[in-house]
């Protein structure tokens, strides 16, 4: 082709494209609705990609536009969220947990999805309880459900065995087990004093007879709970001495190092400590108080959909997509939880199954945290800023629960 | 004339700086929740009211001096030193001064998460150096305990900074005539003589110039404590920074979080205004 031929020929081909673009698009493009979803998982090389493709497939007039936002022990993702919504950026829909919701709902960013819902065939493949626990506090259905994990006791059988004792069902159970294991380079409970250690203190102490109505972490149950709790290092001195500012990762790493002969942590940790201690390490639920009574913490993670947004219904589309069971059980691989649908939970094969049952065996007692505003800020400050104090001696564990009371009931 | 000619940097100055710099004293005269827009009040100074009687404000800024001055005294003394040697004639001087600056390039949440897992109670590499030696009978928990916990996270940022001064310093000792330590060597001047009367005056402004900066830098930076130990245990390792991030992050209390930002900043200003003063002065004569 001679170089003019050449010129000439692609010249016209270029101006010929706007023209017949409009044609050759398909018409249902035109028309599609774009969902922006923000997600985080903790390994941040996984991607949903696989999952929106799917959807996109089965639901050609819609978009999703994932965006993975970095978790960063939890306010990073909050705040950014919070942010964009009140700038009017946030996304249509989001992971999202119980523990925000009451901020979500001061700041009028959710609109109940119970009309959706009621529509939706998934709905009975998740549990009654779990539906009840993602209620909102004026009964709406605000969240989609999405996965869930419950807190246990990891416990090291074979340590256990060797010194005859039976995995702790009690409190007083579990102290004498962590003060007959405790030796000098190892301690009977690797205690969670740093971020998120709410959750070694919320068995022991809720469970012991604490709660959040107002009076509740001042009455004398709930006191000498938590004097109890603290005594494990101050005066029992079962835990390793960084415990007060231990965090997920010191206190998993340390069982693997076989540091520690029990912890608290949930079916997310079960695949990497099982690689390191194999048939050595199993879970029984979290010990229960004096009058038969128990807490753990349930941990959930959600979807949902938000008020502003103009694809509420695409939105719901995806939310719901996601907590189907086969795409639930793709998603739950990415973030090492447990599938929400029922029917995935049956065959699930991620995790071994005696974690899983000790999960399942926790759920009568899981609870999550106060559904108020103050619940986050309870969690990143309020709680580690006092309880490392009382673990130190530094104040009583009486003005520690003061601390806590005050926070919530002024 | 030249006024025009200054528009647009008055222009991208206002806005990237003092629009900001004007939101958040506006923000902090307000009650303001970001959860709860829609409830945000004016109170005047009652923010700053309330951090007079806040005991975590008085703990944190108390920390903060032992912070910079502990941080910026010692990088600026490691900087220093490494700089006096690095100016020195030895065969691999070109590889010890790439190697010096590896410290600096390492972004700080990975300096954090490194000395974390260094000063680790059960499995660190410090405590099991200094038992190997003898130094320690039992490892301590160097990131649990209030009274290390501070110099601990001191410590790896002195790592960190130190060679900021040591390019900086080395920078400067170039731009010093050899005539004067030829000089100084006549009239029979020892080597410390030499150090003070010739080498640290000659390099007086780049040395305050990089005090300055690294002060402003040292007074603003939490993201090491924040994954260290998040400014615990206790309120331990809080600095005004940090403290300041905690409320407005965490309790997402953005009026009482500029507040507190807003002292740090007017502190800071005292500090460069110090400088320029000196600077000017400097000129003039």
């Amino acid at each position: 082709m001679e170089r003019r031929t050449f010129i000439k020929l692609a010249g016209a081909s270029a101006l010929s494209i706007p023209l017949a673009a409009p044609l050759a698009r398909p018409a249902i493009a035109q028309g599609a609705t774009t969902v922006r979803w923000w997600y985080h998982f903790d390994n941040p090389q996984h991607s949903p990609a696989e999952l929106v493709a799917k959807f996109e497939a089965e639901n050609p007039g819609i978009k999703v536009q994932a965006e993975s936002i970095p978790w960063g022990g939890g306010n990073d993702y909050q705040t950014r969220l919070f942010a964009a919504l009140v700038a009017g950026n946030g996304p249509d829909c989001a992971m999202v947990r119980l523990s925000w919701a009451a901020r979500f709902q001061q700041m009028k960013a959710l609109a109940p999805i119970d009309d959706l819902i009621a529509g939706w065939a998934g709905r009975s493949d998740i549990a009654d309880n779990i539906w009840k626990l993602n209620k909102g506090a004026d009964g709406k259905q605000y969240y989609l459900p999405l996965q869930y994990v419950v807190l246990y006791l990891y416990y090291r059988q074979d340590l256990f065995e060797q010194a005859g004792l039976k995995p702790p069902a009690t409190f007083e159970d579990f102290r004498s087990a962590a003060k007959a294991l405790t030796k000098s380079d190892l301690s009977g409970f690797g205690l969670r004093g740093g971020a998120g250690g709410f959750d070694h203190w919320g068995p022991f102490v809720l469970g012991g007879g604490a709660s959040f109505e107002k009076g509740g972490m001042l009455s004398e149950k709930a006191l000498a709970a938590n004097r109890w709790f603290v005594d494990l290092t101050l005066k029992d001195k079962v835990v390793p001495a960084s415990a007060p500012t231990d965090s997920f990762r010191q206190i998993v790493d340390t069982f693997k190092a076989g540091r520690t002969a029990m912890t608290i942590h949930h079916v997310g940790s079960a695949n990497e400590i099982v690689g390191v201690l194999g048939d050595k390490v199993s879970a029984v639920p979290v010990p229960r108080g004096p009058d038969g009574k128990g807490w753990t913490y349930f941990g959930d993670e959600s979807n949902a959909v938000f008020a502003a947004s103009k694809a509420r219904e695409a939105a719901f589309k995806w939310c719901a997509f996601l907590s189907i069971a086969e795409n639930n059980v793709v998603l739950n691989k990415f973030t090492g939880q447990l599938p929400i649908a029922s029917s995935a939970a049956k065959d699930w094969t991620l995790h071994p199954k005696r974690f899983v049952e000790a999960s399942a065996a926790s759920l009568p007692i899981a609870a999550s945290l106060p559904d108020s505003p103050k619940t986050p800020d309870f969690i990143a400050r309020i709680w580690p800023a006092n309880m490392q104090r009382a673990l130190l001696g530094q104040i009583q564990p009486d003005e520690m629960m003061r601390a806590v009371e005050q926070h919530f009931h002024g | 004339m030249p006024f025009w000619f200054l528009l647009p940097a008055i222009l991208v100055t206002a806005g990237v700086v003092l629009v900001p710099v004007a939101q958040t004293a506006w923000l902090s005269l307000q009650d303001y929740l970001l959860y709860d827009p829609d409830n945000a009040r004016f109170i005047g100074l009652g923010n700053f009211a309330k951090i007079a009687g806040d005991e975590v404000f008085w703990i944190s800024l108390g920390q903060s001096f032992i912070w910079i001055i502990g941080v910026v005294g010692l990088q600026f003394l490691l900087g220093l030193a490494a700089a006096l040697l690095l100016n020195q004639s030895f065969w691999w001087r070109g590889l010890a001064r790439s190697l010096v600056i590896i410290p600096w390039a390492l972004p700080s949440v990975i300096i954090g998460l490194m000395w974390t897992w260094m000063y680790d109670f059960n499995l660190g590499v410090i405590n099991d150096i200094a038992m190997r030696l003898g130094l320690i009978a039992a490892p301590i928990a160097w990131l649990a305990r209030p009274d290390t916990a501070l110099y601990a996270i001191m410590l790896a940022l002195i790592w960190q900074g130190f060679p900021f001064f040591a390019v900086t310093i080395l920078a400067g000792l170039q731009t010093v005539p050899a005539e004067l330590y030829e000089a100084a060597e006549i009239d029979g001047a020892t080597r410390p003589q030499q150090l003070f009367h010739v080498t640290l005056p000659a390099i007086a402004d780049v040395i305050a110039t990089a005090l300055l900066l690294r002060t402003i830098w040292v007074a603003n930076s939490l993201d090491v404590i924040l994954v260290m130990t998040g400014g615990g245990p206790g309120y331990a390792t809080h600095t005004l920074p940090l403290y300041a991030f905690l409320r407005a992050s965490s309790s997402m209390e953005f009026g009482y979080g500029a507040a507190l930002a807003l002292i740090l900043t007017a502190m800071l200003l005292g500090v460069v205004f110090l400088y320029v003063r000196q600077a000017a002065r400097s000129i003039e004569t």
